[in-house]
C-alpha cells in the first residue's frame, strides 16, 4: 500500500518585496510527485532551500498544497477533517532537540501526543512505556529533558511520536545538531524502527553516510525531484551530486576517481566494506615494490609558541554535588601560524580548553601563556588577550544583534577603541575575507541565509585582528556546500594572513584536510597531539575512544589487514586514488 | 549546568503524595485559620497542625526555615511597628516619645508567630509539590471559572512551558555572554545608562532566540496534534482519594475551630 502519495504538488508562498512594495509569489515546491510505499526508508536530500523541508511539512499537514494533491494513507491533506488523523499517522521530528520537547519530565513529554488525542490514561501509560523501550530510554523516564544529551533528546522526541502509534515518521535533519555519538544513536533507532516495526521513514539529512543506509534516495533541487533511485545508483553519479551542491560518501568518491583513472571498478559502492571487497576483487599487482608508493613527506617544523598550556586543570562545580573534572593536567604548545585540528567527543573537555585560550575560563591549577604572557596573572591583561585570541563559538550567528551587518561586525573593534577610518577599514577587510560584499552592509543580519549569517559572525571576530582564531564547529548544521565555503575561507585566511587557527570539529575528514597537527581530547586529557599522519596511524585507538577515522583511512587500514602493504596514513580521496592507481592491477 | 526551579525537595512522603489541589486548599484554609486565631489555644492548635505536617513531609527543617530568610526584614518591620506604635495597654518601657506597652508586646509576638507559621506552611507546600504538579493543580482548581472566561488550561500550559524553557534560556544567556565577552564587551562597569546599553548585545540575541524557539515549539506541538483544551486527557489524571478528603476536612475543622476559639476569647 502507498503510504504517501503526492501528485504534481505545488507550494507557493508570498514574500513582501520592499523594493517594489508589493507581494511576490515564490514557489518552494514545483510539481513534486513522489509515492512512498508502506515500510520504505526514504532519504530526502537537497541543499538548503531545495524544498525538502517544505515537502516534509506537507506529509504532516503542517502545510497544504497550493496546487496538486498530497495523500497520506489515502487521506487528502487539504481536507481539514483529516488533519488530526494525518498528524497521528505521520509524526514529525525536527532538527533542534530542545525546541520540540514541551514537558519538564521525559514521560510527561512522551505522553503529550496521546493526551492531545484524548486517549484514556491507562492506555497512555502503556504506550509511554513501550515508546521508551523502543528508543532504549527506559531509565530516563523521570529525568528532566534539559539534562539529557542531544542524541537522547532526539530519541525522546522520536518516542513522543511513537506514542501516537504512527505508521510513518518524518525526520527533518534530526542529526544536524548532534555529535557523532548522538548521530549514530538516532540513526540506529530509526533503522531499528524501520526494520523491526515496519515504520515508514522519511529522513532529511545532510550526512551522506546516513542517506546511504536508506532503501531509496530522493534528491530535490529548486522545488523539484531531480533524482530518485536506490542509494548506490544515486551516489555513483558523483559529478551530478556535486553540481547539486551535495556530497557523496568517500568510498563512492574513491571508486569514481579510480574509474576516471581507467580502472574498471564497480562504481555503485557506498561503504568501507564494499569498497574493500571491490578493490580486492579487482586485484593488486603481484610484485608491489616500495617505490610504487613513495610519497612526499611533509616534515613538522617546530615554531615559536603563541599559546602554551602547562598542567591545566579545570573543575566545574567545585565542592558541590555536581563536581566534574573537565580538564586534567593538560599541557600543550601551539606554534605561531600553525593550523591545529581539535577533536574529541562531547564532554571530552575541548570546549572548556578553548575557553582557557582567551581567559573566558580560569584554570583551577596550571597556567596558560599567550605570546609568553600568563593571561591570568593580571586582570588588565585580559582585554589584550581577547584581542589576540579570537574565539568563534558554535552557531556564532546566534550572537548577532545589531541592526545592520556592518554595525555588528564593528562591535568588536569598537569595544577595543577603534573608530573612524581605522574601524571602517577593519570592518571592510574582515567582511571581504568571508566573501560578504558591500551590498550586504546595510542589511539586517537576520535577513541573511544560514551560511551568510555564520560568515558575518566570523567576520565579527576577525575584525578584532586576532593572531589566533579558535573556531568551535564552524560548519555545524550547514549543508555540504556551505560547509565547504566556510572551511574554504578559513583555510584561505590561514594561508593569506598567516593567522594561527585552532579548528574544533567532529569531522575527521574536515580536520585531516586542513590541519598541520591534531589534538585529540579524551576524558579531560590531551590524549594525542601529533601530526595528522601520526594520529591516523593509530586508527584503532581513535575508534576505541569513539572517534571514527575518515572512511578513506579505514579502507586503507582494512586493505592492510588483508595483507596488502599500503600506507595507512592516507586520509583524502585524491591521495588514496593516487596510491591505489599505482598498485592496482 | 544544573538549574532547579522552585524549591521542590524530591523525596517520598505522605505529604508529597497528597494531590496538589488538596495541598493548595489546605494551605488556604490554614492561612484563614491562622488569621482567625486570637488566643494561645488557637495558636497552639495551629502550631501542632503545622508541626505534624512538617514531620510527615520528610523535608529537613533547615529547608523549611530557609524560606524565612527572605522575609526576615518584613517580620522585623512589622514587629517594630506594632511594638512602638501600639497605644493600648499598660506602659512597660518609655524611651522618649516611644512607648512600649504590654499589649503591644503581646500583639507583636502574635504577629511574628503568625507570619513565621504562614511562611513555613507555604514552604511545606512548595517543598513537597513539584512546580509541574502545582500548575496542574491550579489548572484543575481554576476549571470551574472557565465559564466566566478564566483560561485555566492556557495558563497552566504557559506555566509549564516556561518551567521547561527557563533552564534552556539561562544556558543560552550564558553562552551569549561568553561570546560577546570574547568580542571585548564589558558588562559590569560604567554609568547606569552605559550598563543598560551594554545589555543590548545580550538581550537582543536572547529575545531572537526565544522567538525562534517559540516558533519551532509551536510547530512541534501542532505536529503532535495539540489543539488547545479540546478533547484532552492526561496520563496521570489527578485523583482525590481518602487521605485527600481527610486532610481537607482536618484543615476545614482547624479553620472553624480557630474561629470558635476566638469567639470564646481563647
Amino acid at each position: 500500500m502507498d503510504f504517501i502519495k503526492s501528485d504534481s504538488l505545488v507550494y507557493e508562498y508570498s514574500v513582501y518585496n520592499e523594493a517594489e512594495a508589493k507581494n511576490e509569489k515564490l514557489r518552494a515546491l514545483d510539481g513534486v510527485s513522489i509515492t512512498i510505499p508502506e515500510g520504505q526508508f526514504v532519504a530526502l536530500l537537497g541543499h538548503n532551500g531545495s524544498g525538502k523541508s517544505t515537502f516534509a511539512k506537507h506529509i504532516n499537514a503542517l502545510l497544504t498544497p497550493s496546487e496538486g494533491v498530497m495523500y497520506v494513507r489515502g487521506m487528502d491533506t487539504s481536507d481539514t477533517k483529516n488533519t488530526w488523523q494525518i498528524r497521528q499517522s505521520a509524526g514529525m521530528v525536527f532538527q533542534n532537540p530542545d525546541n520540540q520537547l514541551i514537558a519538564t519530565v521525559v514521560e510527561e513529554d512522551i505522553a503529550f501526543g496521546p493526551e492531545n488525542l484524548g486517549i484514556e490514561s491507562s492506555e497512555i501509560r502503556s504506550r509511554v512505556k513501550n515508546a521508551l523501550l523502543s528508543v532504549s530510554m527506559e531509565e530516563f523516564r523521570k529525568s528532566a529533558p534539559n539534562l539529557l544529551s542531544g542524541g537522547q533528546k532526539q530519541r525522546i522526541a522520536i518516542a513522543g511520536i511513537l506514542a501516537m502509534k504512527p505508521g510513518c515518521i518524518v525526520l527533518d535533519e534530526p542529526t544536524a545538531m548532534l555529535d557523532p555519538a548522538g548521530r549514530s544513536e538516532v540513526i540506529e533507532t530509526v533503522m531499528r524502527l524501520n526494520r523491526q516495526e515496519g515504520i515508514t521513514i522519511v529522513l532529511i539529512t545532510h550526512y551522506m553516510e546516513e542517506a546511504a543506509l536508506a532503501d531509496r534516495v530522493v534528491v530535490m533541487e529548486k522545488g523539484r525531484v531531480v533524482m530518485d533511485d536506490v542509494p548506490s545508483r544515486v551516489f555513483c553519479e558523483v559529478e551530478r551530486m556535486k553540481e547539486l551542491r551535495l556530497d557523496v560518501p568517500q568510498a563512492t568518491e574513491l571508486m569514481h576517481s579510480l574509474n576516471k583513472k581507467g580502472f574498471a571498478l564497480n562504481r555503485q559502492v557506498l561503504t568501507v566494506d564494499e569498497a574493500v571487497d571491490e578493490l580486492i576483487r579487482h586485484g593488486f599487482k603481484g610484485d608491489m615494490n616500495d617505490t610504487d608508493i613513495v610519497r612526499e613527506e611533509k616534515e613538522y617544523q617546530k615554531r615559536e609558541n603563541i599559546i602554551e598550556v602547562k598542567e591545566l586543570t579545570h573543575i566545574y562545580g567545585r565542592q558541590s554535588a555536581f563536581e566534574r573534572v573537565a580538564l586534567k593536567d593538560v599541557s600543550l604548545e601551539i606554534g605561531r601560524g600553525e593550523f591545529i585540528g581539535l577533536i574529541g567527543h562531547t564532554g571530552s573537555g575541548k570546549s572548556t580548553l578553548i575557553q582557557h585560550f582567551n581567559g573566558l575560563a580560569k584554570p583551577d591549577s596550571g597556567v596558560v601563556l599567550v605570546d609568553g604572557t600568563n593571561i591570568n596573572a593580571d586582570k588588565r591583561e585580559l582585554a589584550s588577550v581577547r584581542q589576540k585570541v579570537g574565539l568563534v563559538f558554535q552557531y556564532p550567528e546566534h550572537q548577532l544583534f545589531e541592526a545592520t551587518v556592518y554595525k555588528d561586525v564593528a562591535f568588536g573593534p569598537h569595544n577595543q577603541g577603534y573608530s573612524g577610518e581605522e574601524l571602517d577599514k577593519l570592518v571592510r577587510e574582515s567582511l571581504a575575507l568571508v566573501d560578504i560584499d558591500e551590498s550586504f552592509y546595510e542589511k539586517s543580519p537576520f535577513e541573511l541565509s544560514g551560511g551568510q549569517k555564520r560568515r558575518v559572525a566570523i567576520a565579527g571576530v576577525l575584525a578584532m585582528k586576532p593572531q589566533v582564531l579558535v573556531l568551535d564547529e564552524p560548519a555545524a548544521g550547514l549543508d555540504p556546500y556551505s560547509r565547504e565555503e566556510i572551511l574554504g575561507s578559513i583555510s584561505l585566511m590561514h594561508k593569506k594572513l598567516g593567522i594561527t587557527v585552532v579548528l574544533v570539529s567532529h569531522s575527521m575528514e574536515d580536520i585531516s584536510r586542513f590541519a598541520d597537527r591534531i589534538l585529540v581530547m579524551n576524558g579531560g586529557r590531551a590524549e594525542m597531539f601529533d601530526t595528522v599522519k601520526n594520529v591516523f596511524l593509530r586508527t584503532k585507538r581513535l575508534e576505541e575512544i569513539g572517534l571514527a577515522a575518515p572512511q578513506i583511512s579505514l579502507i586503507m587500514d582494512r586493505l592492510c589487514d588483508k595483507g596488502i602493504a599500503l600506507p595507512t596514513d592516507v586520509y583524502t580521496v585524491d591521495e588514496a586514488a593516487d596510491i591505489l592507481s599505482r598498485v592496482l592491477r | 549546568m544544573n538549574i532547579t526551579i522552585g524549591q521542590y525537595y524530591p523525596v517520598d512522603s505522605p505529604i508529597h503524595r497528597l494531590d496538589a489541589r488538596t495541598k493548595i486548599i489546605a494551605v488556604l484554609l490554614y492561612i484563614i485559620g491562622l488569621f482567625a486565631a486570637g488566643g494561645a489555644a488557637g495558636y497552639a492548635l495551629a502550631f501542632l497542625l503545622l508541626a505534624a505536617a512538617a514531620c510527615l513531609s520528610n523535608v529537613p527543617l533547615r529547608l523549611m526555615l530557609s524560606g524565612l530568610k527572605g522575609i526576615i526584614a518584613i517580620i522585623l518591620f512589622t514587629v517594630a511597628l506594632n511594638l512602638f506604635f501600639t497605644r493600648q495597654g499598660n506602659i512597660v518601657l518609655q524611651l522618649g516619645v516611644l512607648k512600649i506597652t504590654d499589649f503591644g508586646i503581646l500583639l507583636c509576638v502574635k504577629m511574628a508567630v503568625r507570619l513565621v507559621m504562614l511562611i513555613v506552611a507555604s514552604s511545606v507546600l512548595t517543598l513537597t509539590t513539584s512546580p509541574i504538579e502545582l500548575t496542574v493543580g491550579m489548572e484543575y482548581l481554576l476549571k470551574p471559572f472557565k465559564k466566566i472566561g478564566v483560561p485555566a488550561h492556557e495558563i497552566s500550559m504557559m506555566m509549564s512551558i516556561a518551567l521547561r524553557f527557563i533552564p534552556t534560556l539561562i544556558e543560552e544567556l550564558d553562552k551569549i555572554k561568553k561570546a560577546q565577552t570574547a568580542r571585548g564587551a564589558v558588562f559590569d562597569t560604567g554609568s547606569i545608562a552605559q550598563r543598560a546599553k551594554s545589555l543590548l548585545p545580550l538581550l537582543v540575541p536572547l529575545f531572537v532566540s526565544a522567538f525562534r524557539r517559540a516558533d519551532e515549539l509551536a510547530m512541534a506541538m501542532e505536529a503532535r496534534c495539540y489543539r488547545g483544551d479540546v478533547n484532552r486527557t492526561r496520563m496521570n489524571e489527578p485523583k482525590l482519594c481518602g487521605v485527600d478528603y481527610f486532610t481537607l476536612v482536618l484543615f476545614a475543622l482547624f479553620a472553624a475551630a480557630a474561629f470558635l476559639l476566638r469567639t470564646r476569647g481563647l
